[in-house]
């Protein structure tokens, strides 16, 4: 019966999102202001609907209805409650639900929030957002419907992929998810704009916070992805420029140079046209992050001939998601332009030169994940182009990026050179010889790549610390904390954001030039040393988890002096319900590096493959990308610059424009 | 100069056209099933396979550390481009392991680490008679290879009578390569 009513849920918001839709468009051309104020109301009607069809498909999957599809195709009866739970998103339609429904709370929050916007504005982002909602209410009705019952309910599940049950894929979608449908706020902010033919500053900040929070949630949501890849494939990497993990960047490049062109449109009403095209790539590129992986026409053809129908439906949603506001981006686009009043050396350009290199790397991992497909097309073959081609052109790209990072926030807008630039130029450069030097007098098979790397790393790090001693040095009669309390939040945020990317850096060198690995056959008894650990294998042990029986191997770490402080017990699974094996790698994270531990296949006469592998600083990896998220939150829902900080006779002085108009 | 900067603002549009095309045509393809897993052309087809010598990645004992494909001569020969970084390569591994029981395969590891081919190999089986080190990737370029997986049929002379590109797969196998090795009369 909740099943039913689901359905019917579901159905009724399609109907309203065809509403809020359209009739808040019609009333916005005309200036009717009834029909305008339809769009919050039915913003907020479809976000109750499809949290109670949501809500009834999670219930359909925690109490085990096998009479219902989907829930005997991917779930089972002994299988852990959080993972029957998960287990609702871990398939086609299950996550797409879960995907509208965020798109239903993206715009249920804006309707009852943004009570200062003009009220047109309001309702036609509202309509874009309803026509987006339409689009894939669609999809899911008709193609892929999660309601579908059995004519005979089976005894039992088919089980869940062993693979994804596991705690970091019950999260991972939903903040990945939140993340790809947060830019769908920015897209029908451009839309908005587009149909309007009008961009101005309080546009841009008032677009600025959802584009962050999508930025965030997209950060946490890939780091989160590749934590997963890195403890779950038991394979060492945490990333494989997969096209899964490809698909989930680019909108991230995307959104990243989108974030810092807003910043230009609303501190300085210019890049207009620049940053509507941005929003409306950076959705594109989820949407096709999201969908056109999923279907298989990259990963794995056979999956998408499953249901020719829902590969045609992905194109044309695509088809109109993308070709009607770029249809409308080159009928009103000109009308946004600007006339430049900047000099290259200028905060302005150095966030062009930001979006340009950004722009290349997306589209060098575009290149890198479509060109084989474009090849299958015509010689009918799959390849994979990998590492050896993104070590190549996307590696450079970063380099520079790097580069400008840290002198561009010390730009003035405008006309850029003072005297703070001068000071985070010298102390960068003597960081990058510092650490340049340390590397190449100290490190263990030197190489550029570790040279480049971590003078960048010191580059970056020097600059940051440079720029941020400068804001906070007493000056002017005020000390430390003083000035640390007139610093904006979003400047704040900014610093934490670019460090971030420091401490990221460090973990993926540590990880990649310097990570040891051993791989043998070992029997009981043996020592293996690896970096400077001594490591004992005593034996396997036979375990019986909730769902699956293990053979575990017992691992003894100790360090030179012959002291024990580490067990790990890599396992190797066979799932009973799916009669499906995983290896469980063993890992003990600590700040300095990881002890990581596979199991092989074997048997006490002839031993058992292991490997292991110590990683220098790997946990920094994950540890960056949640400090650059932890910026974005703070620039963007932190205090904005204050009256207060504008009329401080720090900021009056020649440094007044950056130090009071600078965001992340 | 208005007309130039409209065209400019053209530009994604008709950008985006054309990408829509291709996965049109994908599309279209994969539903229609003509997406056929034929054999890509190759220059080198009834041709001798070029001259390889490459550094062995399991260096034997009597010292010969290097790979030469005339070691294989007078008996048909599949040569089979992977890498440990190519899922791909993972995916066809278990065909390759059918395949070794009827035929010698020589795999070259292209633009690959010593250390990485040798997990993949440990993971996921090794079905090669030898493996040679590409690490810079210079035989993939003398061969013509597109990208990895790729797999070349020579016959007892070393004359290249088959290319695919891609995982071999059980559909492949049986379609082309087991006819190929029987036209060399060794099934």
């Amino acid at each position: 019966m909740i099943t039913e009513l689901g359905h019917f849920a579901l159905i009724t918001a399609f109907v309203l999102s065809l509403v809020q839709g359209f009739l808040p468009l019609i009333g916005a051309a005309r200036g009717n202001a009834a029909m305008m104020l339809i769009a919050p109301a039915a913003a907020i009607s479809v976000m109750l609907a499809v949290a109670f069809s949501f809500g009834a498909l999670v219930w359909g999957f925690i109490t085990s209805d096998f009479s219902l599809a989907l829930v005997a195709n991917h779930s089972h009866s002994t299988k852990p409650m959080i993972y029957k739970i998960s287990g609702t998103w871990g398939n086609h339609e299950g996550s797409l639900i879960l995907w509208i429904l965020i798109l239903a709370i993206y715009g249920g929050v804006l309707a009852l929030g943004g009570r200062a916007m003009p009220m047109a504005l309001k309702a036609r982002i509202l309509a874009v957002q309803g026509l987006v909602s339409t689009g894939f209410l669609a999809f899911s009705l008709f193609t892929s419907n999660p309601f579908l019952r059995l004519g005979t309910a089976p005894l039992d599940g088919k089980g869940l992929n062993p693979i994804l049950q596991d705690p970091g894929l019950a999260i991972h979608p939903p903040t990945l998810y939140l993340g790809y449908v947060g830019l769908s706020m920015a897209f029908a902010f451009a839309v908005a704009a587009l149909i309007s033919g009008e961009v101005d500053r309080l546009w841009a900040k008032w677009m600025r916070p959802w584009i962050m929070a999508a930025w965030c949630a997209l950060t946490c949501g890939i780091a989160l992805g590749s934590w997963w890849a890195y403890y779950e494939l038991g394979w060492g990497g945490w990333w494989f420029w997969d096209p899964v993990e490809n698909a989930s960047l680019m909108p991230w490049l995307a959104a990243t140079a989108l974030l810092h062109s807003a910043i230009v449109v609303e501190k300085r009403g210019q890049l207009k046209s620049w940053t509507v095209l941005l929003a409306i790539m950076a959705f594109s590129l989820s949407l096709v992050g999201t969908f056109i992986v999923r279907s298989g026409l990259l990963t794995s053809v056979h999956s998408f001939a499953s249901d020719p129908a829902r590969g045609v439906f992905v194109l044309v949603i695509l088809l109109f998601a993308v070709g009607i506001p770029l249809a409308l981006y080159a009928w009103r686009g000109p009308q946004l332009v600007t006339t430049a009043d900047f000099s290259l050396t200028s905060r302005e350009g150095g966030l062009i030169a930001n979006n340009m290199l950004l722009v290349v790397a997306t589209a060098i991992v575009l290149l890198g994940t479509f060109y084989p497909l474009g090849l299958e097309m015509v010689t009918g073959a799959r390849i994979t182009v990998g590492p050896p081609y993104f070590d190549a052109t996307f590696n450079p790209v970063m380099a520079l990026l790097m580069m400008i990072m840290a002198i561009g926030p010390v730009m003035a807008w405008r006309h850029g050179k003072t005297a703070r630039l001068r000071v985070v130029l010298i102390t960068a450069a003597v960081g990058a010889g510092i650490t340049a030097g340390l590397t190449s007098a100290f490190a263990v098979g030197f190489s550029i790549g570790a040279l480049v790397a971590l003078g960048l790393i010191g580059w970056l790090g020097a600059g940051i610390g440079a720029d941020i001693w400068q804001q906070l040095k007493p000056h002017g009669g005020a000390g430390i904390a003083r000035r640390a309390r007139r610093v904006p939040t979003e400047v704040i945020g900014m610093w934490l954001a670019h460090f971030g990317i420091v401490i990221f850096m460090l973990g993926a060198v540590g990880d990649n030039l310097y990570n040891s690995e051993q791989v043998v056959r070992a029997k009981p008894g043996d020592v293996i040393q690896i970096a400077d650990r001594n490591v004992t294998f005593t034996g396997v042990k036979q375990v019986q988890g909730p769902n699956y029986q293990a053979l575990a191997a017992q691992l003894e770490y100790r360090d030179q002096s012959g002291k024990l402080f580490a067990l790990l017990t890599p396992e190797k699974r066979i799932y009973n319900a799916e009669r499906q094996t995983t290896t469980e790698a063993a890992i003990r994270p600590t700040l300095r590096g990881d002890d990581y531990a596979v199991l092989g296949d074997g048997d006490n006469k002839i031993g058992f493959t292991l490997r292991l592998y110590y990683k220098p600083l790997v946990s920094w990896i994950w540890g960056g990308a949640a400090i650059m998220a932890l910026g974005g939150l703070l620039a963007a829902f932190g205090r904005q610059r204050t009256a207060a900080n504008q009329t401080s006779p720090v900021t009056n002085s020649t440094t007044a424009m950056p130090a009071s108009g600078r965001g992340a | 100069m208005m007309s130039q900067l409209r065209l400019s603002f053209l530009l994604p549009l008709l950008a985006f056209t054309a990408l829509a095309l291709v996965g049109a045509v994908a599309l279209y393809a994969t539903l229609s099933g003509s997406r056929d897993p034929a054999q890509l052309p190759s220059v080198l087809v009834n041709k001798s396979a070029p001259r390889t010598s490459l550094a062995n990645l399991m260096p034997n004992d009597a010292g010969d550390n290097m790979v030469q494909l005339t070691a294989f001569k007078g008996q048909p020969l599949l040569v089979n481009f992977f890498a440990s970084w190519c899922a791909p390569c993972r995916a066809e591994a278990p065909a390759l392991e059918m395949l070794s029981k009827r035929v010698a395969i020589l795999g070259i590891a292209y633009k690959d680490r010593g250390e990485d081919t040798n997990s993949f190999l440990e993971q996921y089986g090794n079905p090669f008679r030898a493996v040679g080190m590409d690490t810079d990737g210079r035989m993939g370029i003398e061969w013509g290879v597109y990208g990895v997986p790729e797999t070349y049929l020579l016959d007892a002379n070393g004359v290249v009578k088959l290319r695919h590109a891609g995982p071999l797969t059980r559909g492949v196998i049986d379609a082309t390569i087991m006819p190929a090795l029987e036209a060399l009369g060794s099934w």
